[in-house]
C-alpha cells in the first residue's frame, strides 16, 4: 500500500527546496478540494492560501534593498532638491565634485555622469543623472545597461504580467474583491498577503491600505509593518513619509534591512552625508556588517571619492572575503592605479570563485598585458571571446585587441579591422568611433577621421576624447575657430586636462596675435 | 586667497558709494571729472551710452546724486572738459564728440557744434547719380555701374552708396526717389578726443581739441573760433589717443590705431615720427610720466619709451577691459589701473603688480581724480551699469614689490608615482626566467588573432555589415539614434558623406525588421543628394505592437539603386518598449 505523504507536508517541503510551481499547484489543489475550513481549529487551507501566496511572491521576489532605478520623472522632474547647484562633496548628483584621490578621467574612463567607471556593474552606476531630456530618452537603453525608465512602468510591470502569463485563468487573488480590513486583523495571514500584493500584484496602493490597517490593529508597535509602510511610500514617491516610517521602526528594532532602506531614502532624497551617518550609526549597533559597509564604499565611490571607497571594500573583504562587488572594485582600482599585477591577484580570486563570464576574463587578459604577462593576454581575451553573449558585449572585447595590437605591438592594420568589427557589432559605440579616427587621421584620410570625431562626439558628449581629437585635428588643418570650439567642449568634458588648457591657451594666442 | 584682497582692498581704499543699478553704460573715453560750476568742487560728467541705439544721454553726478541729465543725439565716442577761454570764473566746457560732430557744452547747455569738413567724392559715384536724377538710368543699372565704382575707384563710395548697394531689389526705386535730389557728401566721423594746451601748461590754461578721425586725420581744433588749426594724417584709423604738450611749443600725439600699430606724432611734422608695432590689438593706451603703458588683446600689458622702445612686458591673469592713469601729482605717484574681466582692476607702476581691487561687476571705464572735494577718488563703471567711488586713504601705502620669485612651485610638488610591488618583482623574474616561452605562446596567439580578425573582417566587409562604406564611389558613414520610451520610438539615422569633395546620389534606405513585433511608418526612404561633410538626419518612426516586453534587432540597410547588396548595414537594438499601446 501506498503511503500518501500530506498534502501541505508535501507543499511546505517543496516551497523549502524552491520548486515553487509545484508547491503552488499542490496548495491550488488543496484549495480546489476544500475552498474553507471545515474545522475551524485546523486552518488548513488557511495555511495552504498562504503557503501559495508565498510561492507565488517568492517566484518574483526581488531584494528590495539592492535594486534602485530611477525613473525619468524621479530625474528629471526632481522636486525634492533644495539648491540647483549642490556644495561640493555634498551631493550625489553633480558630477566632478572629486575629493581628489582617484585618477583622473585621462586615466580611468568616466561614465556618462561623470563618475568613474565602476568595478561592478550595479543599477545606477553607469547612467546617472542625464543633464537634459534629450539625452534622458536616447541614453542607451538595453537590457545590459542601467537605464533610466519610467517609474510606473519598467521592471515592476513586467514582472506584474509575467505572473499574469503563468496563470491562464486569472489572477490568483482577486485585489478589488478582497476585504482588507478582515485579512489586517489576522497576523499570520496578512504578512504573506502583504508581499503577495507588493511583489507580485505590483499593487502599491492596496499593499499600502492593507499595510496602514495592519500597522493600526497592531497599535504602531510592530515595526515590520512600519518598514513595510516605509516601502510603500518609497514606491510611491513619497521619500519623506518612507522616512517618518523606517526611522520609527528604527524605535522599535534595530534591523539591518531598515538601515538600508532609510539609506535608500536619503540617497533618493541626495543627502548622501546623511546616508553615510546612518551607515555609521547602523554600524554601531551591527559592527561589521557587510551590507553596510558595501553602502558606505558605494556612496564614497558615487561621490568620486575612490581611495576611501577603496578603504571601506576592504573593511567588507575583511568581514566577508568572497564578496565579488568589493572584490572587482578593489581589483579595477588597483588596475586604473597603475598596479595591474595586483589587480590580476583580485581578478584570479574571483575566477576561483566561479564568476565565469566575458567582463571577467577581459579584465584579466588586459592585466596580463599591463603586467607584461604577455602569454596569457591573448588567451584570456579569447575565452573573453567564446563567452560572449550579445554584440555589445563582442564589440567590448573587439575593442581590447586593438590594446594590444596598436599599444604593444603597433600592428596598426589588426587595430584598424578590430575597430571596424566593434562598430559592426556595435554602432553606437563611440570609443571604436573615437580611436577609428585617430588611425584614419594617421593615414592621412582627413574627412573620413573628422566625420568619425563627429560622431563619437555626438554619441558620448560626456567623453572629452572625441573633442580633444577634433580640436587637434581642426587646429593642424588651420581651422582654429572649430577647434576652439571643440577644445571649449573637452573642458566642459575634463576641466583639469592639461593638454586641453595648453591647446585653448595656444588658440587664444592665436586669436590675439595681429 | 580672496579675503586677502577684500582686506588689502580696504587698507587701502574708503567705500564711499556703491549704486550696482546706476543705469550707466559708458567706456573709459566718455568718462570726465571736472570743476563745472567753478565752486571748487568737482562734478563727474559721464556720455552714457544707453542702450546702444537709444537713451543717450549726458549726465553729471555731484556727490552720490544724478545733477542734471541732457540728451545726446548720437552715440557719444569720447568726452573732454576743457578751458575754451580766459573768462573768470574759470568754468571748464564739456566736448562730446559724436558722429562726424563735436557738441561743445558751457554751464551745461549747448554752446557750439563742431563739423568736420567733408571729404572729397568720387567724380564716377556722382556722374552715376547725376544720371540717376534725370532719369536715364534705372536703379538695377545704377546698382551695376556704383558696384563698377566701387570695385576700381581709389576714392571709396559714399554712405548713401553703399547704403543703396545693400538694398533689397524691391526697395531701390522708392531709396532713389526719395535721395536722388540731394548732392553727395561723403563724411568721416569721429573716433577719439582729446585735449591739448594751448600755450601754457597751466592747470588751468585754455585747451585745443584733438579729433582722430575715422579717414586716419588728426586735427587739433582752436578752442574759441573752432577753426582747423592743424590737420596731421595716420596710415591707420586711431582708436585711442593720448596728447601731451603744448600747441605752441611743443607737442606729442600717441595714437593706437586699427592696424594694431601705435603711431607717435609731434609738432614738426604732419606725419608720424615713430611707430611702435604691436603683437596683438591694443585695448588700453595710458601715458605715465614719459613712458607709454599699452594693454593688448593678448592679456598682457607693454611699456614703451616715447620713442616707441619697448621696455618690459608682464602678463595679466584675465583679458583688459579697460585701463586708466592714476595720477597724485600731491604724493608724486603716478600709476596705471587696470580693468579685468574677471571683476577685478588691478594697479600697476611699471611692471610691478601694486595692489589688486575686487569689484562685484566687470568694470567697464574708470576714472582716477580730484571728486568733490576729495583728491584721490576712483570711480569705476560697471558691464551692468553699476556706479562704484571709492577713496583713496591717506594712509595708504604702495610698496613695489617686484614679482620675481625663485624656481615655480610646480618644481618642488612630488609626482605621485606608485611604488613598483614585490608582486610585480616576482612577475618581472617568472618574465626573465621564461621569456622564450611566453614570446613563443604571444607569438602563436597573435597569429591566430590576426587570421580571425582578418576572417571575420572580411565576412563583415563582404556583407556589408559595417556602419561605413570604404567603397571609394561612395564613402558613406551611417550612425543611428533611438528615441522614445515606447511603444513609439523616433528612429533617427545621421548619415553622411565621407568624401572631400564628390556628393553621392541615387540612395536609398531599407529595414529589415520582424514584422510580428514592429511597425515602421515608411520602411523604404530614398535619401537626397549628400553634398560632402554634411549629417543628413532621416527620420522615421517605429511602432513596437507587441506588449510581452520583449524587444529585437532592426537591422536598416543603405542601398544604391540598381543594386541589390547593400551599401552599409546598421544594427539598431531596440529598447524594450515599456508604454503599451491603446487599443
Amino acid at each position: 500500500m501506498e503511503v500518501t505523504m500530506d498534502p501541505l507536508f508535501l507543499a511546505w517541503s517543496y516551497f523549502r527546496r524552491r520548486k515553487l510551481q509545484q508547491c503552488s499547484d499542490i496548495c491550488t489543489k488543496i484549495l480546489q478540494e476544500n475552498p474553507y475550513d471545515q474545522d475551524p481549529s485546523l486552518f488548513i487551507s488557511e495555511a495552504a492560501w498562504s503557503l501559495k501566496t508565498r510561492a507565488l511572491t517568492e517566484m518574483v521576489y526581488i531584494d528590495e534593498v539592492e535594486v534602485d532605478q530611477e525613473g525619468i520623472a524621479e530625474m528629471m522632474l526632481d522636486e525634492s532638491s533644495i539648491a540647483q547647484v549642490a556644495r561640493p562633496g555634498t551631493s550625489l548628483r553633480l558630477p566632478g565634485t572629486s575629493q581628489g584621490g582617484g585618477p583622473t578621467p585621462a586615466v580611468r574612463p568616466m561614465t556618462q555622469s561623470g563618475r568613474p567607471i565602476t568595478g561592478f556593474v550595479r543599477p545606477s552606476t553607469q547612467s546617472g543623472r542625464p543633464g537634459t531630456m534629450e539625452q534622458a530618452i536616447k541614453t542607451p537603453r538595453t537590457a545590459s545597461t542601467a537605464r533610466p525608465v519610467t517609474s510606473a512602468s519598467g521592471r515592476f510591470i513586467r514582472l506584474g504580467t509575467a505572473s499574469m502569463l503563468t496563470n491562464p485563468d486569472g489572477p490568483f487573488i482577486n485585489l478589488s474583491r478582497l476585504n482588507l480590513a478582515k485579512y489586517s486583523q489576522k497576523p499570520n495571514l496578512s504578512r504573506t498577503l502583504f508581499e503577495y500584493i507588493f511583489h507580485h500584484e505590483n499593487d502599491v496602493k492596496n499593499a499600502l491600505d492593507l499595510a496602514a490597517q495592519a500597522t493600526e490593529h497592531a497599535q504602531f508597535k510592530d515595526w515590520w509593518w512600519k518598514v513595510q509602510l516605509g516601502k510603500c511610500y518609497y514606491r510611491l514617491g513619497l521619500y519623506r513619509e518612507a522616512e517618518k516610517q523606517f526611522r520609527s521602526a528604527l524605535n522599535h528594532q534595530e534591523v539591518v534591512d531598515t538601515y538600508l532602506y532609510l539609506a535608500k531614502v536619503y540617497q533618493r532624497l541626495d543627502q548622501p552625508i546623511t546616508a553615510l551617518n546612518l551607515f555609521k550609526q547602523g554600524l554601531d549597533h551591527f559592527p561589521g556588517e557587510v551590507t553596510l559597509l558595501t553602502g558606505i564604499a558605494r556612496i564614497h565611490e558615487e561621490m568620486n571619492n575612490i581611495s576611501s571607497a577603496t578603504e571601506y571594500y576592504k573593511d567588507v573583504l575583511k568581514q566577508d572575503n568572497t564578496h565579488v562587488e568589493a572584490i572587482a572594485c578593489i581589483g579595477s582600482n588597483h588596475f586604473y592605479t597603475d598596479q595591474p599585477e595586483i589587480a590580476l591577484r583580485f581578478y584570479r580570486r574571483l575566477l576561483q570563485m566561479g564568476v565565469y563570464n566575458c567582463q571577467l576574463y577581459s579584465n584579466l587578459g588586459l592585466c596580463c598585458f599591463y603586467a607584461q604577462q604577455y602569454d596569457m593576454t591573448l588567451s584570456s581575451f579569447e575565452r573573453a571571446l567564446v563567452l560572449v553573449d550579445n554584440d555589445e558585449e563582442q564589440a567590448d572585447v573587439c575593442l581590447l585587441y586593438p590594446n594590444v595590437s596598436y599599444n604593444g605591438i603597433g600592428d596598426l592594420t589588426l587595430a584598424y579591422q578590430c575597430f571596424k568589427l566593434a562598430l559592426a557589432f556595435n554602432n553606437d559605440h563611440a570609443e571604436a568611433y573615437n580611436n577609428l579616427a585617430v588611425l584614419e587621421l594617421r593615414k592621412g584620410r582627413i574627412e573620413q577621421s573628422k566625420a568619425f570625431l563627429q560622431t563619437a562626439a555626438s554619441l558620448a558628449p560626456h567623453m572629452y576624447e572625441p573633442h580633444f581629437n577634433l580640436s587637434i585635428l581642426s587646429e593642424k588643418i588651420g581651422d582654429l575657430q572649430s577647434s576652439y570650439t571643440a577644445a571649449q567642449k573637452s573642458e566642459d568634458a575634463f576641466p583639469e586636462h592639461v593638454d586641453t588648457q595648453q591647446l585653448l591657451k595656444q588658440l587664444r594666442q592665436h586669436f590675439a596675435v595681429l | 586667497v580672496s579675503d586677502v584682497f577684500i582686506e588689502e582692498t580696504l587698507r587701502k581704499w574708503l567705500d564711499a558709494h556703491y549704486d550696482p543699478v546706476a543705469g550707466l553704460y559708458t567706456f573709459s573715453s566718455c568718462v570726465d571729472l571736472a570743476d563745472l560750476s567753478g565752486d571748487g568742487e568737482s562734478r563727474l560728467v559721464v556720455g552714457d551710452l544707453g542702450s546702444g541705439s537709444s537713451g543717450m544721454k549726458l549726465k553729471v553726478y555731484r556727490g552720490t546724486a544724478l545733477m542734471s541729465e541732457s540728451t545726446l543725439l548720437d552715440l557719444p565716442a569720447g568726452l573732454v572738459a576743457f578751458f575754451m577761454d580766459l573768462h573768470e570764473p574759470r568754468i571748464p566746457a564739456v566736448a562730446v564728440a559724436s558722429g562726424p560732430c563735436v557738441y561743445v557744452y558751457k554751464n551745461l547747455r549747448p554752446y557750439f557744434k563742431f563739423t568736420l569738413p567733408g571729404l572729397e567724392v568720387n567724380s564716377l559715384e556722382q556722374d552715376v547719380w547725376q544720371q540717376a536724377r534725370e532719369g536715364q538710368i534705372d536703379p538695377l543699372t545704377l546698382k551695376e555701374m556704383l558696384e563698377g565704382v566701387r570695385k576700381k575707384a581709389d576714392i571709396p563710395l559714399s554712405v548713401r552708396s553703399l547704403r543703396f548697394l545693400s538694398l533689397e531689389t524691391s526697395d531701390m526705386d522708392e531709396f532713389v526717389q526719395l535721395h536722388k535730389q540731394q548732392p553727395i557728401r561723403r563724411q568721416t566721423v569721429i573716433t577719439c578726443i582729446g585735449t591739448l594746451k594751448k600755450s601754457t601748461a597751466d592747470e588751468d590754461g585754455v585747451s585745443c581739441l584733438v579729433i582722430g578721425t575715422e579717414s586716419s586725420d588728426v586735427y587739433v581744433l582752436d578752442p574759441e573760433a573752432f577753426i582747423i588749426l592743424s590737420k596731421m594724417s595716420l596710415p591707420a584709423a586711431p582708436t585711442m589717443m593720448d596728447v601731451t604738450g603744448q600747441f605752441d611749443v611743443e607737442f606729442r600725439i600717441t595714437a593706437a590705431c586699427r592696424n594694431g600699430n601705435i603711431y607717435i606724432l609731434r609738432r614738426e611734422s604732419d606725419k608720424p615720427k615713430y611707430c611702435i608695432e604691436l603683437s596683438s590689438h591694443p585695448v588700453g593706451l595710458v601715458r605715465v610720466g614719459k613712458n607709454v603703458v599699452v594693454g593688448c588683446t593678448d592679456e598682457s600689458l607693454q611699456g614703451f619709451t616715447q620713442k616707441g622702445k619697448k621696455l618690459w612686458r608682464t602678463i595679466l591673469p584675465a583679458p583688459i577691459t579697460t585701463m586708466a592713469a592714476m595720477d597724485l601729482p600731491t604724493r608724486g605717484f603716478q600709476a596705471v589701473l587696470v580693468g579685468l574681466a574677471n571683476c577685478e582692476v588691478q594697479l600697476y607702476r611699471d611692471k610691478n603688480l601694486l595692489s589688486t581691487i575686487k569689484t562685484p561687476d566687470v568694470v567697464t571705464s574708470i576714472c582716477f581724480g580730484r571728486y568733490g572735494r576729495e583728491d584721490g577718488t576712483l570711480i569705476m563703471t560697471t558691464k551692468g551699469g553699476g556706479l562704484i567711488v571709492k577713496i583713496l586713504k591717506r594712509t595708504a601705502a604702495f610698496d613695489d614689490k617686484d614679482s620675481a620669485p625663485g624656481p615655480p612651485l610646480a618644481q618642488s610638488v612630488r609626482l605621485n608615482v606608485p611604488k613598483k610591488t614585490k608582486l610585480y618583482v616576482d612577475q618581472t623574474l617568472r618574465e626573465r626566467e621564461n621569456g622564450l616561452a611566453m614570446h613563443r605562446a604571444f607569438q602563436m596567439d597573435l597569429s591566430r588573432l590576426r587570421l580571425a580578425a582578418a576572417k571575420a573582417y572580411v565576412k563583415a566587409l563582404e556583407s556589408s555589415l559595417t556602419p561605413m562604406s570604404s567603397s571609394l564611389t561612395e564613402p558613406l558613414k551611417m550612425n543611428a539614434v533611438v528615441q522614445g520610451l515606447g511603444p513609439s520610438f523616433k528612429l533617427t539615422l545621421n548619415v553622411q558623406n565621407t568624401a572631400a569633395c564628390r556628393p553621392v546620389m541615387n540612395l536609398a534606405i531599407s529595414f529589415l525588421y520582424d514584422e510580428s513585433l514592429y511597425r515602421m511608418r515608411n520602411p523604404y526612404m530614398k535619401i537626397p543628394l549628400l553634398v560632402p561633410g554634411l549629417i543628413y538626419p532621416v527620420e522615421t518612426f517605429v511602432e513596437c505592437t507587441s506588449d510581452k516586453g520583449i524587444s529585437d534587432i532592426i537591422k536598416v540597410f543603405i542601398l544604391h539603386e540598381g543594386k541589390s547588396s547593400p551599401l552599409l548595414t546598421a544594427h539598431i537594438n531596440m529598447p524594450v518598449s515599456e508604454g503599451l499601446t491603446l487599443n
